[in-house]
């Protein structure tokens, strides 16, 4: 798919970001991880931004990725790091080193680790079948040929690693990560403490999808439960940072 | 050899260690073997070890046979073993210590170590494997460039095959900071006791350390900021390996 990839006819306006991804989900802005983290982030540090939901996939085959002043930036990561540094952000600049490498752990744990979970879940363990319930705008031709990226992402998971396990070993690697992110979340607000930070983002980012997008799965219980705090910790940041969450979906909710 | 032969005739719990065989510079070259068996020394669990048979039921290494049963993956295995012969090394922590114990291993395994692995593999194209070990595995002697492909694939569908070798080495240095930030002058990772979460640690940190001749990271462990790490292994080293010299071939004569 990177092959195909041909540069957008779109611009934004001088120092306005051009974030790239995939078009709203029906229980989400975005039915992957990483565009609602980094558009979250935009939000959080108010830099200014256009969405284009034409060109979701960017020069590293890979969604969200953005445009700046006239260039292409990948990875939702690097992408928030050139942000902050080029706008002058930083959210975390109260924390101790310390406190900021803990940050970096529970950031990776959820991308490098329990996104793994949701992507067996999501394409394995229900062969992409819930993708029908959160995004509305698949190609019918896409019923098709399923099988052969559910065969795709199986045999990228088994690279990683995570995907060599079985499901009842995966489902309770995922309970481990979220009790382990319930107990550093505690009662505060945001993971870092009273203030968002930039790895809330990413947090909020990962949760969302297993808050609201992994309809019947042994997760969702959870969240209602042991994990309660996660889902306060989610509705928090979508009533702080998406206002107008429902105009983001789609279709909006009314 | 017959893993049912050496089921203990008194009917106590065996365990077979099944790995690599041993390494130039340190007892092992994988450092999931490593943590395994730092953790039995740890933890106080007898144990043989079995170099003729390195891949397990999961196709990787290390792996375990307790009691005649096989077990692979070495997080899967520590925990077999921990709840067998009782051995709960972190049960002075509060859950909080707890969860950010979680968070730095899987930063060490599901990050770091991909750092690692794609600095020997695909950076150092394999060239370092005959200084770092002496009875290379057959594939490795004979079918070296089979390998590096098999690792390329591994790392690509993992994620970081996608970024530039700078932005690579950059986010294991990051990862390296956060753990030497949040070590800071403590003797183990959390606290004056080792636990779990330290086996993994010093797995990971001694193929950086040790096994990674010319990796750029060399000059901040021995004079720059991550000194307290090179200090950490070796207090790992020195108080569960102190046999460490004869583990290792050929045995280093002092």
């Amino acid at each position: 798919m990177a092959g195909c990839w041909k540069k957008p006819n779109v611009s934004a306006g001088k120092d306005v970001v051009l974030l790239h991804q995939l078009d709203r989900g029906v229980f989400t802005p975005s039915i992957s991880p990483f565009p609602l983290k980094l558009e979250t982030y935009l939000r959080m540090a108010n830099i200014p931004y256009e969405n284009d939901f034409k060109d979701p996939m960017g020069p590293k085959g890979k969604t969200p990725w953005m445009t700046l002043n006239g260039e292409d930036f990948s990875d939702s990561q690097l992408c928030l790091e050139l942000l902050a540094s080029t706008f002058g952000k930083d959210f975390s600049s109260h924390l101790t080193e310390a406190e900021r490498a803990i940050g970096r752990t529970f950031q990776i744990m959820a991308e490098e680790h329990l996104y793994w979970v949701v992507v067996l879940w999501r394409w394995v363990y229900t062969k992409g079948k819930t993708l029908w319930a959160i995004q509305m705008n698949f190609p019918a031709p896409l019923r098709f040929i399923m099988p052969i990226f559910v065969r795709r992402m199986k045999g990228q998971a088994s690279a990683q690693g995570m995907g060599r396990h079985s499901q009842e070993e995966v489902i309770e690697m995922g309970m481990k990560d979220l009790r382990a992110m319930s107990a550093y979340l505690g009662i505060k607000p945001y993971f870092m403490g009273d203030t968002p930070t930039e790895m809330d983002c990413a947090m909020f980012g990962m949760l969302a999808m297993i808050v609201w997008c992994m309809p019947g799965s042994p997760f969702e219980q959870h969240m209602k439960g042991e994990f309660i705090n996660l889902k306060d910790f989610c509705e928090r940041m979508k009533d702080q940072f998406w206002p107008d969450w429902n105009q983001c979906l789609l279709p909006p909710r009314v | 050899m017959a893993a049912a032969a050496l089921e203990g005739k008194d009917g106590s719990n065996v365990v077979i260690l099944h790995q690599l065989k041993r390494g130039k510079l340190t007892p092992c070259i994988s450092p999931f073997a490593l943590k395994l068996e730092t953790y039995l020394r740890i933890a106080g669990i007898a144990y043989q070890n079995d170099f003729d048979e390195p891949m397990g039921p999961k196709g990787k290494t290390p792996w375990i046979t307790l009691n005649g049963k096989k077990v692979g993956d070495s997080q899967l295995c520590l925990e077999l073993l921990s709840e067998t012969f009782h051995k709960d090394l972190s049960h002075h922590l509060s859950i909080e210590d707890k969860a950010v114990a979680r968070a730095f291993q899987i930063m060490a395994e599901d990050h770091l170590y991909w750092v690692m692995l794609v600095w020997r593999w695909i950076y150092n194209g394999g060239s370092s494997l005959p200084l770092i070990q002496t009875d290379l595995h057959f594939a490795v002697r004979y079918l070296r460039p089979i390998v590096v492909s098999r690792v390329k694939s591994q790392v690509s569908a993992q994620g970081m095959g996608h970024h530039s070798q700078s932005e690579v080495m950059e986010m294991g240095l990051k990862d390296l900071r956060a753990i030497s930030n949040f070590l800071g002058t403590k003797s183990f990772l959390m606290g004056d006791q080792p636990i779990e979460v330290d086996c993994a640690m010093f797995g990971i940190l001694a193929q950086i350390l040790w096994n990674s001749l010319g990796c750029p990271y060399e000059p901040h462990f021995t004079a720059g900021e991550l000194i307290n790490l090179k200090g950490y292994c070796e207090r790992m080293k020195r108080t569960f390996w102190p046999d460490w010299n004869q583990c290792l071939i050929p045995p280093l004569v002092r």
